[in-house]
């Protein structure tokens, strides 16, 4: 056959050569505004031949034939083919593309044009992650698509949160991530400039194709390529910034401490307050003890905080020549963290990618990422503890004698105990790096059996990652609670090793209208994960050298091993038929089998349709619409993230298992009787769609209805008389919304242009069915029919109790014997009693509603760019300020103090100060409406300002471009919550977050060279 | 071109057939021992199921919540802190919370414990299936007394907590619906029937698993129920036969007895283990906060969350009394240096108890060098046999005989003067002086003989705060919790 193509292309070769004078043909690409396209491609249509334009745009292609057809394009253009018929010289405008509805968008084990897409998928460039200084690509996506949920953490190194399509499971409602053909769950190993594009797959048509792993929506993610014929370009990017906290909850100071406590209990707390001024200053002269004064009023979170550095660089090389393409690159990030003390994130990551036609019928390419991060970590539990200390000890104090090597303050000193701590010794005295190392690796080769028609891929990704830790706690001394007498090493070791080995036979072709595509494969995969560790005692400080386990006390090392290994296996396929471009037809089918669950294979179908209505002869001589598309999709997906179940009761054993007779123990078991044969949750999602593009292209929309059902919905009840759970498929829960996303592009003269743009996300949850019963009660909320899920439920507060003839003459105040300034709860059915049958529910942690507008300029050589994004319609629950359960005389936050109850009529919301400590308004058991708060946030995502200068010659050489930016990176956010953040990290959004927010600014460059 | 071909089209298809052969995807969690897998045929690890039960007794039953929850009822002890886990002053002068978190631990804990032993007794069965020789059945059949032992134990409690509560009779079970005292009684009376037929006739000093309990173990909690059920002649029967062994003894240094070197004495009847291996760093295995809860508020290591107070009135009568060793041993007192050396600071917040738990005190130089935790390397003391005594006094006493041989001993131990014609009076009156600070026995003597109402009338005590309620959480989860209470 090769011989046979040879033959083929000799003889036309020659057949040219002889009939046709081969010519040399020049010209000038430019876009619409007449500005000269670098870099744009100039393509002879069917042979290896082609050029790129200069500076200038200018173009040559030599020994052209005369009846050539050349093609030109550029990414975000339209492609043109024209022609030679004996013209030299051709010149080309080439137009935007504003709807990309050529752009080919990555879809599942392929590729396919926007134009031909039946479902939603939103495709996000490399370059547009850029302009945020974020460590992992998925935090700077939040605003940026419609429908996906970015919840970001403030811990360096660590990856955000995020949610496609609202909350469709109980356990983890993380989307997969596809990097280069190897499935991930987060990417926080790659940096921004790692990536060429993103393609969100949103509902279930498009996902169908990763079957069980797929529940949750795809990210396809493809690291950076190269460009045929393409000369190396090599382009330079970075940026500095400085992080700063914001939104910090304001804490009470020592006085309004004091006043709290003491207008709750002055007999409790009156010898802390007095022991506080006895040692370290102030005054108690003063009869009313509200005038009392501190010298001792530390803010914990000033003591902690501090403005830290985050610098990127990266610098990449791409080009390509006519059998080839390549792209390398570097970065190397640097992150400190906004903890006062040594905590920081480095991560330098090296990639390659090259892709080689070894012969006209066989393709091979390679692609790998390599990174290697270091991670410095800071103890976060020491902002826990700044919450909770109240300012009226100091952060040091000479007269600890017992303390060592710092002389850190005790809480002791002014008669606390346990659960008071020396924040900032909490964190100077935490020592724990982690070393990691990750690699990703692709390589293909795919076989062109059929010209243009029929080609086979085989391609083999592994990842390696491995994780070093090790964690030193040397000798200390602040208090009794707060000490370590013996110094303490804990090393661990885990690996990740997963692979997939994709087969892909892919089949195009063409009858007259009629275009077909097929698709057929079959996958592999493996994950394994191994964990090793070990602590010993008394290792030697001083010298990280010193720092192994053999150094340290030989009696009393406890070692640990675990690990897991699942494996799958799946067999897919797609069908896609178009009918001259305005009958579009798609169907998927995937076989999954998995060893995690008991129930091994499952089958996920999908089918989408579309109609490009402006294809339409009725449509031709309309002036409103420029392109027009209806689209309907239906598809089921599984959610293996399920927590699989062992299949059969397993045995506890190791020293909490066992009893001890004499000085040692019997080694022991236990038997977790209980077990359940868990099943991989199913989601079926009905997709419709519309985008059109009207005002000459100037607006284009998309909005998309989808109503999506999770079945099988794995649930995690409490067992009878036991703090465990225990979890089965028992739910059924619907997600039903629309996404809408609408741009606006134009410019105004030559040089001002603009653009906005906006995405709305509404989402309606509910839990319709959960196997027959009611409701289920899980240990912090509860999923009833009919209501959101993981809802909070408890007693709605009405109002407080104002006087004491109120309190008199309701039965419930004299039956629980409540005073003035305590809640006062609804009576639900109106019996007198408040008993577990008045509860209610309070309202969920998911957001009906979010939001993002982003604004864009571009004068002269400025560029302008402003991103934000906002949510309403959740809530939280303010566990922070529940927990006082546990510990009465924690901190207050201030607007507890500015707004508590101090008489008849000063509020009727808040509870006086006697009333935060009493179990009837704050119970670890009975939630109630006063902790539930709004979660709605509005949020200034990133302003971006940039100035570029084109093409500038530096004696003979030419720089081609040079862009500086200084990028404010949510620099505002603003919400009601009594909260660092309503952004909670807790899935039933039980708000602990202790850890402020950061805004970033920075100064970047980008230099193509 | 052709085998190019031929690769394509046929081997690449049948590699990727090759690798699909069905055993793939059967592959066994990783780190997990199945149930099935524990291999029932060594019979030598039978032991291992009960060493389980003993675990869950240390780190569910001596849960630190647990122990102010039982003891802070009577007239002699107070949680001791009023500036922290308020509730649990509130529950020392019944106003009970049932939403209390604390009560749901409790309620959780000791079902906890008897769901562990029901598991147990079904794994030991498993491993009878196999026993082939009359060794290792009696091995067996004392296994299965140990952990009968300790499910009537954790039910024990419950009843002195909750009054009437649930038997789990099966893990499975569904009908939650409880049983009354006398039921739940009964049903435990069964169990330990079973120890003392099954255990050894030893001191569990003596035991091959140091410090296992034994049938006199069983006798002795036998013999507390049927003093709660007022049948004091079988009080009488059981603890004569444990006086009667001869295997007991009272410890002579009643100071001593509570720490280090009094553990595992001839005295203990039953005592949770805790064990630092004799190490001064590494894991210890004990029962996390337990002492450390008690543990006064003081500078050093010699410190704790500053709970559990005794009252002053308690301490002046016992001073009274001319209590000297017991009340050195029992008063833990701020500003004072104890009988070891160890300081304890003056009170600095008026508020709180200036008295802790002395029981509780391991002194600084008896812990192992390295080790700073309050308590770190004792055991929690249960069961003694000075209680045996008092009850055998007192069942005498009831039954018209004399009870001064046992109550002597006891008073001579702590160095009071000998008693003639001991009253029942007198016989509570030591039982509240040599038994403070342990289990809420003084709650539990004033309910069963009747005295709360006068005692614990300035307290607030009424009839109805006999029990605590069942725990809010449980109740509003288990719909079945509100039925009656049936007599089986």
């Amino acid at each position: 056959m090769k011989r046979k193509l040879t033959f083929l292309v000799l003889a036309v070769f020659c057949f040219q050569m002889l009939l046709a004078q081969n010519k040399t043909i020049r010209g000038t690409i430019v876009d619409s505004s007449n500005e000269p396209i670098i870099g744009a491609s100039a393509q002879v249509k069917s042979t290896h031949m082609g050029t790129v334009s200069d500076l200038d745009g200018n173009y040559v292609l030599e020994n052209v034939p005369a009846d050539a057809v050349i093609s030109f394009s550029y990414i975000g253009m339209i492609p043109q083919e024209i022609k030679v018929n004996g013209k030299t010289v051709i010149n080309v405008v080439l137009k935007d593309d504003i709807q990309n509805l050529e752009e080919v968008v990555v879809i599942g084990y392929g590729a396919a044009k926007a134009k031909d897409l039946t479902s939603p998928i939103t495709v996000v460039k490399g370059e547009k992650l850029m302009s945020t200084p974020s460590t992992s690509p998925m935090g700077a996506m939040q605003g940026k698509v419609a429908g996906v949920n970015v919840t970001n953490s403030g811990t360096p190194g660590e990856g955000p949160k995020v949610a496609i399509r609202g909350k469709g499971s109980f356990d983890n409602s993380s989307p997969l991530y596809v990097v280069d053909g190897m499935f991930y769950d987060d990417i926080n190993f790659l940096n921004n400039s790692d990536i060429q594009d993103m393609s969100v797959l949103k509902d279930a048509s498009a996902a169908a194709i990763y079957g069980v792993r797929a529940a949750n929506g795809v990210v396809i993610i493809t690291t950076k390529k190269g460009q045929r014929n393409q000369k190396a370009k090599i382009t330079y990017n970075g940026y500095v910034g400085v992080q700063k906290a914001t939104n910090i909850l304001e804490m009470a100071n020592s006085q309004e401490y004091a006043t709290m406590l003491l207008e709750a209990n002055y007999d409790a707390y009156v010898s802390t307050m007095k022991a506080s001024i006895d040692k370290f200053g102030g005054s108690y002269a003063d009869a009313d003890f509200h005038n009392w004064t501190f010298n001792s009023n530390t803010d914990w979170y000033k003591e902690l905080l501090r403005n830290a550095l985050i610098t990127n660089h990266s610098i990449g090389i791409t080009g390509g020549g006519d059998k080839s393409v390549y792209s390398i690159g570097m970065s190397y990030l640097h992150q400190d963290g906004i903890m006062d003390v040594e905590n920081s994130y480095k991560r330098l990551n090296f990639r390659a990618s090259f892709d080689y036609d070894a012969t006209n019928w066989l393709k091979v390419g390679f692609s790998g990422v390599f990174s290697n991060s270091d991670q410095v970590l800071p103890k976060n539990a020491a902002w826990q503890q700044a919450f909770n200390a109240p300012g009226i000890y100091p952060v040091y104090d000479s007269t600890n004698t017992q303390a060592s090597p710092e002389k850190y303050a005790s809480p002791g000193a002014v008669g606390f105990t346990a659960n008071f701590y020396n924040p900032v010794a909490t964190a100077d005295y935490y020592n724990s790096k982690n070393e990691n190392y990750q690699v990703l690796s692709n390589f293909y080769a795919q076989f062109q059996i059929l010209p243009e028609k029929l080609s086979f891929k085989t391609s083999y990704n592994y990842d390696y990652s491995a994780i070093r830790g090790r964690e030193f706690t040397a000798p200390y001394y602040v208090s009794s609670w707060q000490q370590q007498a013996v110094s303490e090493l804990k090393k661990e070791q885990k690996n990740y090793y997963n692979y997939i080995w994709d087969n892909i036979l892919t089949y195009n072709d063409q009858f007259g209208d009629h275009r077909i595509g097929a698709m057929a494969g079959f996958s592999m995969r493996q994950q394994q994960y191994r964990y090793l560790w070990g602590k010993a005692n008394n290792v030697p400080e001083g010298k990280e050298e010193w720092l192994y386990l053999s150094n340290g006390n030989a009696e009393g090392v406890t070692l640990g091993d675990d690990g897991y290994c699942y494996r799958g296996q799946s067999y897919f396929a797609r069908l896609s038929y178009d009918y001259a471009n305005k009958y579009l037809l798609t169907f998927t089918m995937r076989a999954d089998g998995t060893s995690k669950y008991q129930e091994k294979w499952g089958y996920f179908p999908s089918v989408g349709a579309a109609w490009v209505l402006s294809e339409e002869n009725f449509m031709k001589n309309q002036k409103v619409f420029d392109y027009m598309k209806l689209r309907a999709s239906w598809g089921r997906l599984g959610n293996d993230h399920v927590k699989p179940s062992d299949g059969f009761a397993s045995i506890t054993t190791g020293n909490n298992a066992s009893g001890v007779f004499g000085s040692s123990t019997f080694p022991g078991y236990q038997n977790t009787t209980y077990f359940s044969y868990l099943k991989w949750e199913l989601v079926d999602e009905t997709n419709v769609g519309l985008n059109f593009a009207t005002f000459k292209n100037r607006l284009s929309v998309d909005v998309d209805y989808f109503y999506r059902m999770t079945k099988r919905a794995v649930i995690s009840p409490r067992l009878p008389f036991s703090n465990d759970v225990l979890a089965g498929n028992y739910g059924k829960i619907l997600n039903q919304g629309a996404d809408l996303s609408a741009n606006w592009n134009d410019n105004i003269g030559r040089d001002f242009k603009y653009s906005v743009g906006v995405n709305l996300s509404y989402l309606n949850n509910k839990v319709k069915d959960l196997g027959g019963l009611e409701y289920i009660k899980g240990g912090k909320t509860i999923n009833m029919v009919g209501k959101e899920m993981n809802s909070y439920y408890g007693y709605k507060v009405v109002g407080i109790y104002q006087t004491a003839e109120e309190c008199a003459a309701d039965p419930i105040a004299v039956a629980n014997g409540l005073v003035p300034g305590d809640f006062k709860y609804e009576d639900v059915n109106g019996d007198k009693v408040i008993d577990g049958e008045d509860r209610q529910v309070l309202g969920s942690y998911i957001p009906n509603f979010t939001y993002g507008i982003n604004v864009g300029l571009n004068w002269k050589n400025f560029d302008f760019e402003l991103t934000t994004y906002g949510q309403t319609g959740g809530q939280i629950y303010n566990r922070k300020r529940a927990l006082r359960y546990a510990q009465s005389n924690y901190n207050f936050d201030k607007e507890q103090y500015e707004n508590r109850w101090t008489g008849p009529g000063s509020t009727n919301t808040n509870p006086s100060a006697a009333a935060l400590i009493k179990g009837w308004n704050v119970s670890d058991s009975k939630v109630n409406s006063y902790f539930v708060e709004s979660a709605d946030f509005f949020r200034i995502q990133n302003i971006t300002l940039g100035y570029n200068w084109r093409n500038i010659r530096m004696g003979s050489y030419v720089l081609p471009g040079i862009r500086f930016s200084l990028t404010a990176d949510r620099p505002f956010t603003t919400f009601k919550a009594n909260s660092f953040t309503p952004e909670v990290s807790d899935a039933e959004g039980w708000d602990t977050e202790v850890y402020p927010l950061t805004s970033t600014y920075s100064f970047g460059v980008q230099i193509d060279f | 071109m052709k085998i190019l071909k031929n690769i394509l089209i046929y081997a690449l298809p049948a590699l990727m057939l090759c690798n699909t052969s069905c055993d793939y995807l059967d592959k066994e969690p990783e780190n997990k021992v199945p149930e099935e897998n524990v291999d029932f045929t060594k019979v030598e690890n039978m032991y291992q199921a009960v060493s389980g039960v003993y675990a869950k007794v240390r780190t569910g039953g001596m849960h630190w919540v647990i122990w102010p929850l039982s003891i802070v009822r009577d007239d002699d002890v107070w949680s001791g802190r009023i500036d922290d886990q308020t509730p649990l002053v509130d529950m020392g002068n019944y106003k009970y919370d049932n939403s209390f978190w604390g009560l749901n631990e409790m309620w959780n804990q000791y079902y906890g414990i008897i769901k562990v032993a029901n598991a147990a007794l079904e794994s030991l069965d498993s491993y009878a299936a196999n026993i082939t020789n009359d060794a290792d059945m009696k091995n067996y059949r004392s296994y299965c007394g140990e952990v009968h032992f300790l499910r009537a134990y954790a039910y024990y409690r419950l009843v002195e907590a909750f009054g009437p509560v649930t038997i789990l009779r099966e893990n499975t079970q569904t009908d939650m619906t409880r049983s009354t005292i006398d039921a739940v009684y009964r049903y435990a009376l069964t169990d330990l029937q079973n120890t003392i037929d099954n255990t050894p006739r030893l001191r569990p000093n003596e035991m091959a698993h140091l410090g296992a309990v034994t049938a006199f173990s069983a006798e002795m909690l036998a013999a507390k129920i049927h003093l709660n059920m007022a049948n004091y002649s079988e009080v009488e029967k059981l603890t004569d036969d444990i006086i009667g062994s001869g295997k007991f003894e009272l410890y002579s240094d009643f100071y001593q007895l509570f720490k280090i070197p009094g553990k595992l004495s001839d005295e203990s009847m039953f005592e949770c283990q805790c064990t630092d291996f004799g190490l001064g760093s590494g894991d210890m295995v004990d029962a996390d906060n337990w002492f450390v809860f008690q543990g006064p508020a003081n500078d050093g290591d010699i410190s704790g969350w500053g709970f559990v107070g005794i009252e002053k009135d308690f301490r002046t009568w016992a001073r009274a009394r001319g209590e000297k060793v017991r009340a050195t041993t029992s008063f833990l007192e701020a500003g004072k240096t104890t009988p070891s050396g160890d300081v304890i600071r003056p009170l600095q917040n008026s508020t709180q108890t200036d008295c802790w738990n002395g029981k509780a005190y391991t002194p600084l130089n008896q812990l192992t060098p390295g080790r700073t935790k309050y308590g770190a390397n004792n055991n929690i003391r249960i069961f003694r046999y000075a209680e045996v005594l008092l009850m055998n006094a007192e069942a005498k006493v009831r039954l018209n005989k004399s009870g001064d041989a046992s109550l002597n001993l006891v008073r001579k131990r702590a160095e009071m003067s000998e008693i003639t014609n001991a009253t029942l009076d007198q016989i509570l009156d030591e039982r509240r002086m040599e038994l403070v600070c342990e289990w809420g026995d003084r709650y539990n003597d004033l309910i069963r003989t009747g005295k709360a109402a006068t005692v614990l009338a300035s307290k607030g005590w009424t009839a109805d705060k006999t029990y605590y309620p069942i725990p809010y959480e449980q109740l509003s989860n288990i719909p079945s919790l509100k039925n009656p209470p049936v007599d089986k």
